[in-house]
């Protein structure tokens, strides 16, 4: 099973603040360990939102505003893909993760079974031919 | 980034939309993270409607043949999920859902755009309802920092080989 591990904004993450050079090198040995143990696909950090912006659907025409965006604990400063056995598994993993603070999200990511009837085999075979090609660019 | 790009962007076949302004040549990595309001209190097990999974594919596919797109995936409803907070010290755990949620992410995509502006145009040809919302994010690079930074994270861009190098 595939998840997402969503690392949840700080005031410090925000704020564009780096980590320390101590949880840099903490953090890069916890992901060797997850790759060594094949779990880790990918991983990235977001820059803050003073850089970003929303767009929001409805009335006919998208609106776009731009950040920054209040800090709340819904707001994303990075994530991990990883790839385990199970929810417990990917929490077990994420307990060792090298936070001093903080909270992470976990969650499952789709895969084409889920979607039952509603992807046809039509449009199932169109999705396998695109992360086909986009794996391989 | 390739100007061809810009001229292979859905937006400008009807010629009425200029490019996207601040156009740059290094190639930037943005997700846009989709936000389904009411997300937050969706059950385990969800039911798709076949004609929004259609029209999202053929977004996709427009995303994929623009040269744009790195990855995508959508995430089960946090109900099924779980958080682990590191606030005392000790990881404690929670299972979904999350009561004190307004916005759950239901899923991203990755692309490679020349301009915030240019994701921007992007997310907004994405066929959502009324009520999602996309956040645009920038994904920091290496050489966004600086260099101490860069030593102690040595070794990190060849660790995700297995995704993030194979697609860059």
């Amino acid at each position: 099973m595939r998840f997402m591990v969503i690392v949840k904004a700080s005031r410090d993450s925000e704020a564009g603040v780096m980590p320390s050079t101590e949880l840099l090198a903490a953090m890069g040995r916890f992901n060797e360990e997850m790759v060594k143990a094949g779990v880790m696909q990918a991983g990235e950090g977001l820059h803050p939102t003073t850089k970003g912006a929303r767009v929001r659907y409805g009335n006919g025409q998208p609106s776009v505003s731009h950040g920054p965006f209040a800090l709340s604990n819904d707001l994303i400063a990075g994530f991990w893909l990883i790839e385990t056995n199970s929810l417990d598994e990917a929490i077990d993993w994420m307990k060792r993760a090298p936070f001093e603070d903080g909270e992470i999200e976990i969650r499952q990511v789709f895969s084409a079974e889920d979607f039952g009837e509603a992807l046809t085999p039509e449009l199932r075979e169109q999705e396998e031919r695109l992360r086909a090609e986009v794996a391989t660019r | 980034m390739d100007s061809g790009l810009i001229l292979r962007m859905p937006w400008n076949d009807d010629g009425e939309n200029e490019a996207p302004p601040n156009h740059k040549e290094t190639p930037m990595r943005f997700m846009m993270l989709m936000i389904p309001l009411g997300y937050e209190t969706a059950p385990p097990k969800i039911d798709l409607d076949p004609e929004r999974v259609a029209a999202m594919m053929k977004y996709n596919q427009a995303l994929k043949d623009a040269g744009v797109l790195i990855a995508l995936d959508g995430l089960h409803p946090p109900s099924a999920g779980a958080r682990v907070s590191f606030a005392t010290g000790k990881p404690v755990v929670t299972d979904g859902p999350f009561t004190e949620s307004k916005e759950v992410l239901g899923g991203y995509w990755m692309i490679n755009v020349a301009s915030r502006a240019e994701a921007i145009e992007w997310a907004k040809q994405c066929p959502a309802s009324e009520n999602e919302i996309i956040e645009i994010r920038q994904v920091q690079e290496m050489s966004d920092f600086s260099e101490e930074v860069q030593k102690a994270a040595a070794g990190f861009e060849d660790m995700q080989q297995g995704w993030g190098k194979a697609l860059r």
